[in-house]
């Protein structure tokens, strides 16, 4: 568990995007937020963090991809549940910084739910976040 | 919330695996922890701040300035031994897969003191980072 205070750096219609290094400090306090973290996606960020918090929208950090593509195994998770998610390339921005994925990263993936909110791959993580806040709010 | 599971015990010393660097929690203070999170600098805050014995984790691809393996810099600044295994030799987000598929990567000096070095399997970089620590008594 960790505690760090998460930078709010928009609220729109009772909606936020908000800033974190890592998906694992999620709380209840995120219900309806769309998180914006430095933790890649991974298989365990979905059902351990994301989707008990009642999270709206997440990007994070693709880590490489990796092994049978597991650093972006969660997008698929959260699309089965309604939930746009996308990831940054791991060379665009540095992984475990949230400020870095949301100011530096550059989307390498995107499931469907956030594709059909206008998110696509070459987008930065920042116009990302308006497209999946001005989609939810729709 | 993030699981852990204790693999192994030698002495007062034990090897605990765990999906996620946030279930690092003091009672693991002096233990070898395996996770399957990228080791990035919040990571190496949370293996300091928890002052883990030692630390594997997983490099997320390395990527931009580095920052998958931020980590074992720090952690060489205050003597703890650490090392990644590579993002296509296991699953990120799946501590599990870190310590049974991973692949040795990178070791920080500390690390490579007590005889951890790249192409190694992260089992048997545990077992040696187990026994160093339990020899060590401290």
């Amino acid at each position: 568990m960790t505690h760090e205070i998460h930078k709010v750096v928009k609220e729109s219609g009772g909606l936020r995007i908000v800033i974190a290094d890592s998906a694992t400090s999620i709380s209840e306090a995120n219900k309806n937020d769309i998180v914006v973290d430095g933790s890649h996606c991974g298989a365990n960020i979905a059902p351990d963090y994301v989707l008990p918090n009642g999270v709206r929208g997440m990007i994070g950090n693709d880590a490489g991809i990796g092994m049978e593509n597991a650093g972006i195994a969660s997008l698929k998770t959260l699309a089965e549940h309604g939930i746009p998610a996308a990831a940054v390339s791991s060379m665009s921005a540095e992984i475990g910084i949230g400020p870095s994925t949301y100011n530096d990263g550059i989307i390498s993936t995107v499931n469907e739910v956030a594709k059909k909110m206008g998110v696509t791959t070459g987008m930065s993580a920042k116009e990302a976040a308006d497209k999946m806040l001005a989609g939810i709010s729709k | 919330m993030a699981g852990t599971t204790i693999i192994k015990q030698l002495g007062n010393r034990k090897i605990v695996v765990a999906d996620s660097a946030a279930g690092m929690d003091e009672k693991f203070k002096g233990d070898v922890f395996v996770d399957g999170s990228h080791c990035g600098q919040n990571v190496g805050e949370m293996t300091i701040h928890n002052k883990m014995g030692a630390m594997i984790g997983n490099d997320a691809g390395m990527g931009k300035n580095k920052a998958g393996i931020a980590a074992l810099k720090m952690c060489d600044e205050h003597g703890i031994p650490a090392a990644a295994v590579a993002a296509m030799s296991a699953k990120i987000g799946d501590g599990m897969s870190t310590y049974k598929d991973g692949q040795i990567s990178v070791a920080n000096e500390t690390a490579k003191k007590i005889g951890v070095s790249a192409g190694m399997s992260a089992k048997e970089a545990a077992d040696k980072l187990l026994e160093s620590l339990a020899k060590s008594g401290k």
